[in-house]
C-alpha cells in the first residue's frame, strides 16, 4: 500500500497542556482513517494541525513523502469539511462549491464542468442557485463535502461532519458520505466521538485517548481484540471484573474471581501465574444457564434486573461481593425467558474473555 | 524551504503586514501628537526654571488654575444631574406602560445626536437677555436665571448628554431577567427596594460608563462653553484662546494645558473600567425585565416625568428649526415667517457644505477600511501586538477633540509633514477620533463569528488576504455598514479639533454655524443648524428603520 499521510512523532503543547502526544499514523492511499476518542481527547487538534491551522510543537507531517509542516494552510490542498458545516452564508450553491476551483485560478469552463458534476453527486444540480439559509442541514452538509472534494484534494478531512445533524439524518449521510468516498477514492481523516459511526464507516480506526493514540487496527480487530483496557471499555460494552490468574496451560488462563467464580481464558501471552489482571467480555458473548444453589462451577450469581428492550433483552446478574454482570440476548419469540431472582451460571466461551491490566487503585 | 524563508515569510505575510500598517498609522496619529504635546509642556524658552515650570506656572495663577476648577465644577454637576434625570426615564420607559414609548427613544436619539454647540445658542435664543422666554415672563414680572455662566452650562450640558444614561440604563435593563426582580419581590422586598438593592446595582456597569461618557464629553466640551461661559471660562476655552489667540498662539501653554485635559480624561476612563470589572456581573436574560403594571396615578407621574424631561431638552432643537423660517435682526428674531435665512446661505453653504461632507464621507470610509482591519487583528489574532493595538483603540476615546487638534498641529506643521490647515490633517483627525466606532462594530461581530467559515476559506486554497475580502468583509457587512453610519452621523457636526485644525478654505458647516452665532447672525446660524441637524439624522434613520437597529447602538 502506498502512504498518502505519514504522521511522525507528532506533539503539540498549549502552555501546561499536551493535546497531542507523540502521535505516529500512516495512512494508505483511498484508506478512510477514523480518530475515534471522546472530546478533548486530541483528535480535532491532530486534524487541524494535517489542515495547517495549527502548528505542531515537535514532529513531522507527509502528503506522498513530501513534508508539508512549512506548507501554510492555503497551499496545502486538504479539503475540511468542519462540524458546523462553515458554509459561506453569502454565496450561493454552485459558488460555494466552486470557491475553491476559483482560488486556485482554474479557468471557467473547467470549474462550471467540475463543480457540474460534484452537483450531480451530490444530487443538488437542481437547487445550484440557492442560498444556503434556504437549504436543510443535511443539504448544507452535502455542499460542504462537494466543496471539499471537488478541488480534488490529497486529503479530505472531516470534523465531526455529523454531530449536528438530527438522528435518521445522520444514519443516512453517513452511508452516503462513505458511498461518495470509495467512489472518488479519496483518502479521507474522519473525526468522531461516535464509535457507532467509527466502526461502520472506516477502513481502520486510530482510537485516542489524552493526546495519545491506544490502537490503530481495523473496525473488526478493534472490537474483538482491543489491545488496552482502555479500547475495550470505550469501544463497545464491556463487563470488567478483577481477578487473579490460579491456573497457566498452555494459552489457556483460568482466572479466580471475586467470591470464587472462574473462567476460562484462551489466547493470553506474557500472563504470570497468580498475576491479579482485570477480567474482560462483551455482554453478547455470555450466555444464562440455571444451576441450582449448590453448584458453584464456573462464573455464577442472582438474576436481579431484567431490562427488556425490544430486540434485545439484557440481564443483570449480581455474582457476589457487589460485582455486576449485565448480559445480553437477542430475544426470540417464544423463547423461555430467565426467572427474576433465580441462580444461573454464565457460559462465555474462554476465546471471547480478554485480560487486562488490573484497574488503577 | 529553509528556516530563514520561512521566518521571513512569516514577518511579511499579510496579516503581519497589515499589523504594521495600523500600528504606524495609529502611532503617527494619536500616540505621537500625544507624546509631542506631553514634551513641549516640560519644556520652555530658557533652561533654568526646571521642566515643571509650565505647570508651576499653570498651579500658581488663579487665572489659569481656576478654569480647571471651573471644569469641574460644570462636569461633576452636570454628570449627577445626568443620572439623576436620566436613570429615572430610561427605568420608567422601560419598565412601565408609558404612552408613546418608541416616539420617546425617538425623541432622545435626535437629542443625543445633535450637536451641542446648536444647543447652546438656541437656549439663547430662548432664555437669553433678550429671549423669547425671558422677555415674555418678564412682562408677568417673573425672571428666571441667567442661562450664561456655570449654571447655564450645567444645564445645557445635562440636557443634551443625558441621553448617554438614558441608552445605556435602557440596554442594561435588557440584560436583566425578569426572575432576578420576581425572587426579589418573592422574598418580600418592595418595589423601590427591589430597585435600590437589587436592579440598581446589576446596573452599576451601565450606570458608571453613562456617568463616564457624560463626564468627559462636559470636560471637554469647547463649543457650549464658549458660546454660554462669558467670564465663565473652562480648561478647554482657556487651551482654544491660548492656542489661537491674536499674538500668535503659545503652543507650549496650550500644550501643558491639553496634557492636564488628557490626564483627567484618562484618569476618568481608567476609574471607571476599573469600577466597572469590579461591578461586572456578566448577567444575560433568558426572559428580559418585562413592563410592569402600575396604578394609573403612578404611570401618568412617570410619563409627565419623561415628557417633561424630554420635551425641554428638545426644545432647542424644535426652535432652531421655528426660528430658521423667522426673520432675524442679528440676535433678536422677529415673528414673522421668512425664507431669508435660507436664501442668505445659499450663496455662502456651498463650500462649507462641500468640505463637510468630502471630509466627512473620506474619514468614514478610512475609519470602516482601517477599523475593519484593527476589528479582525484584535478578535482573530490575539496576541501582545493585538492587545497593544486595542489599548490604543481605547486610549483614544480618551483624547479629547481639542488635545487631538493641538497635538496634530504642534506634530505637523514642520515641512516635509506640514499639513496645518490643509484638508488632510481635518480628515485624518476625523479619522483617529472616530476609528474606535468601527473598530467595536467589527469587534462585536466577529466574536459572534465562528472562525470556521475563514478556515474553510483557507482550506480550499485562498489566502489570508483573498479570505478577508471575500469572505470575512461580507460576513461582516452587516456591522461594517452600521459602523459606517454611526461614524458619519458622529463626525459631521465635529467642532472641537475643527476649530483648532481649520483655515479659511478648510471651514464646515459646524464651524460656519459657530462662527454666525459668535457674530449674532442667529437667524443664519439657525438655518444652517437645520442642515446640520438633517444630515446627522438621515444616516440614522436609516440605520433604525432599514437596519433595524437599537437605538442602545449609539453609545
Amino acid at each position: 500500500m502506498t502512504t498518502a499521510v505519514s504522521i511522525n512523532k507528532v506533539t503539540k503543547r498549549f502552555d501546561a497542556t499536551t493535546a497531542v502526544d507523540d502521535v505516529t499514523i500512516d495512512i494508505a492511499r483511498g484508506e478512510f482513517f477514523t480518530l475515534l476518542g471522546s472530546s478533548g481527547c486530541g483528535k480535532t487538534t491532530l486534524l487541524r494541525i494535517i489542515a495547517g491551522f495549527l502548528r505542531q510543537t515537535s514532529g513531522t507531517i507527509r502528503f506522498d513523502d513530501k513534508p508539508i509542516d512549512d506548507v501554510p494552510a492555503h497551499r496545502r490542498n486538504t479539503g475540511m469539511v468542519f462540524q458546523n458545516y462553515a458554509i459561506f452564508p453569502h454565496l450561493s450553491v454552485f459558488d460555494n462549491i466552486a470557491y475553491g476551483l476559483r482560488a486556485r485560478g482554474c479557468a471557467r469552463a473547467e470549474i462550471d464542468t467540475r463543480v457540474g458534476q460534484m452537483l450531480e453527486l451530490i444530487q443538488l444540480a437542481a437547487l445550484k442557485n440557492r442560498r444556503p439559509r434556504e437549504l436543510s442541514g443535511g443539504q448544507q452538509q452535502r455542499v460542504v463535502l462537494a466543496r471539499a472534494m471537488v478541488i480534488q484534494p490529497d486529503v479530505l478531512l472531516m470534523d465531526e461532519p455529523l454531530s449536528n445533524l438530527d438522528t435518521a439524518m445522520r444514519v443516512h449521510l453517513r452511508a452516503e458520505i462513505r458511498a461518495l468516498q470509495r467512489q472518488v477514492g479519496i483518502t479521507t481523516i474522519y473525526v468522531t466521538h461516535d464509535q457507532e459511526e467509527a466502526l461502520l464507516m472506516s477502513d481502520r480506526v486510530a482510537v485516542m485517548s489524552h493526546g495519545r493514540v491506544k490502537q490503530i487496527a481495523t473496525p473488526l480487530e478493534i472490537y474483538n481484540t482491543p489491545e488496552t483496557r482502555f479500547v475495550a471499555g470505550f469501544v463497545g460494552e464491556c463487563n470488567m471484573l478483577p481477578g487473579k490468574v490460579v491456573e497457566l496451560a498452555d494459552q489457556t488462563a483460568t482466572v479466580a474471581l471475586g467470591e470464587g467464580g472462574r473462567l476460562a481464558v484462551q489466547g493470553v501471552s506474557g500472563v504470570v501465574q497468580g498475576q491479579a489482571r482485570t477480567v474482560a467480555f462483551r455482554p453478547q458473548d455470555a450466555e444464562l444457564q440455571p444451576v441450582p444453589d449448590d453448584d458453584t462451577r464456573g462464573l455464577c450469581g442472582r438474576l436481579v434486573d431484567i431490562q427488556f428492550l425490544g430486540g434485545t433483552v439484557r440481564f443483570v446478574v449480581d455474582i457476589g461481593a457487589g460485582a455486576i454482570v449485565h448480559v445480553a440476548a437477542q430475544r426470540r419469540t417464544g423463547a423461555a425467558i430467565p426467572v427474576l431472582g433465580g441462580r444461573y451460571r454464565l457460559d462465555i466461551p474462554p476465546h471471547a474473555v480478554r485480560l487486562f491490566e488490573p484497574a488503577p487503585a | 524551504m529553509t528556516g530563514a524563508m520561512v521566518a521571513a515569510r512569516r514577518l511579511l505575510g499579510f496579516w503581519p503586514a497589515v499589523t504594521a500598517a495600523m500600528l504606524i498609522v495609529t502611532a503617527a496619529l494619536l500616540l505621537l501628537p500625544v507624546v509631542n504635546i506631553v514634551g513641549l509642556s516640560f519644556s520652555g524658552e530658557e533652561d533654568t526654571a526646571g521642566v515643571l515650570r509650565n505647570y508651576q506656572m499653570f498651579f500658581s495663577e488663579p487665572y489659569y488654575y481656576r478654569t480647571l476648577i471651573n471644569s469641574f465644577i460644570v462636569s461633576i454637576s452636570a454628570t449627577v444631574l445626568a443620572l439623576l434625570v436620566g436613570v429615572p426615564a430610561a427605568y420608567f420607559t422601560s419598565r412601565f406602560h408609558i404612552w408613546m414609548r418608541s416616539l420617546i427613544r425617538a425623541a432622545v436619539v435626535l437629542i443625543f445626536v445633535s450637536p451641542p454647540f446648536i444647543g447652546s445658542y438656541s437656549w439663547i435664543i430662548l432664555l437669553g437677555r433678550n429671549g423669547l422666554v425671558t422677555t415674555t415672563l418678564a412682562d408677568y414680572g417673573i425672571s428666571l436665571p441667567s442661562i450664561y455662566g456655570a449654571q447655564g452650562i450645567i444645564f445645557v450640558f445635562t440636557l443634551h448628554y443625558f441621553p448617554f444614561v438614558f441608552l445605556l440604563v435602557s440596554s442594561g435593563l435588557k440584560s436583566i431577567d425578569q426572575s432576578i426582580e420576581d425572587a426579589a419581590r418573592n422574598l418580600g422586598s418592595s418595589e423601590f427596594a427591589t430597585f435600590r438593592k437589587v436592579i440598581a446595582p446589576l446596573l452599576a456597569p451601565s450606570i458608571s460608563t453613562g456617568a463616564l461618557l457624560v463626564f468627559i464629553a462636559c470636560f471637554t466640551d469647547l463649543g457650549t462653553p464658549i458660546i454660554l461661559g462669558e467670564r465663565f471660562r473652562v480648561l478647554p476655552v482657556l487651551i482654544y484662546g491660548e492656542f489661537v489667540n491674536d499674538f500668535g498662539g503659545r503652543p507650549v501653554l496650550a500644550s501643558t494645558l491639553s496634557v492636564l485635559l488628557l490626564l483627567i480624561t484618562t484618569a476618568a476612563l481608567l476609574l471607571q473600567r476599573w469600577y466597572a470589572s469590579r461591578n461586572a456581573f456578566g448577567t444575560a436574560a433568558v426572559r428580559p425585565l418585562t413592563l410592569q403594571e402600575q396604578p394609573f396615578k403612578k404611570r401618568l407621574l412617570a410619563a409627565l416625568f419623561v415628557y417633561t424631561l424630554v420635551g425641554v431638552a428638545l426644545l432647542p432643537l424644535v426652535n432652531i428649526i421655528v426660528s430658521s423660517f423667522l426673520k432675524a435682526n442679528g440676535p433678536v428674531l422677529l415673528a414673522e415667517f421668512t425664507l431669508d435665512n435660507y436664501q442668505r446661505i445659499l450663496g455662502t453653504i456651498g463650500r462649507p457644505l462641500w468640505n463637510t461632507i468630502f471630509f466627512t464621507t473620506t474619514a468614514t470610509l478610512l475609519c470602516a477600511v482601517f477599523g475593519t482591519m484593527i476589528g479582525y487583528i484584535i478578535v482573530r489574532r490575539p496576541g501582545r501586538i493585538s492587545s497593544f493595538l486595542d489599548t490604543i483603540i481605547m486610549f483614544s476615546f480618551a483624547v479629547p477633540g481639542i488635545v487631538l487638534g493641538v497635538g496634530l498641529v504642534v506634530t505637523y506643521h514642520h515641512p516635509p509633514f506640514a499639513m496645518t490647515g490643509t484638508a488632510l490633517i481635518l480628515i485624518l483627525a476625523y479619522f483617529i477620533r472616530r476609528l474606535p466606532f468601527s473598530v467595536r462594530s467589527s469587534v462585536g461581530m466577529l466574536q459572534q463569528l465562528s472562525r470556521d467559515t475563514e478556515e474553510a476559506s483557507v482550506n480550499l486554497g485562498a489566502g489570508p488576504a483573498m479570505t478577508f475580502i471575500k469572505i470575512t468583509v461580507p460576513l461582516l457587512s452587516v456591522a461594517i455598514l452600521s459602523g459606517v453610519l454611526l461614524t458619519w452621523s458622529n463626525t459631521i457636526r465635529e467642532l472641537s479639533a475643527t476649530l483648532i485644525l481649520q483655515s479659511g478654505r478648510t471651514v464646515t458647516v459646524s464651524l460656519e454655524i459657530f462662527n454666525e452665532v459668535v457674530n449674532g447672525n442667529f437667524g443664519v446660524a439657525s438655518a444652517l443648524g437645520t442642515v446640520l441637524i438633517l444630515l446627522t439624522f438621515l444616516p440614522l434613520s436609516v440605520l433604525f428603520t432599514a437596519m433595524g437597529k437599537r437605538e442602545d447602538a449609539l453609545v
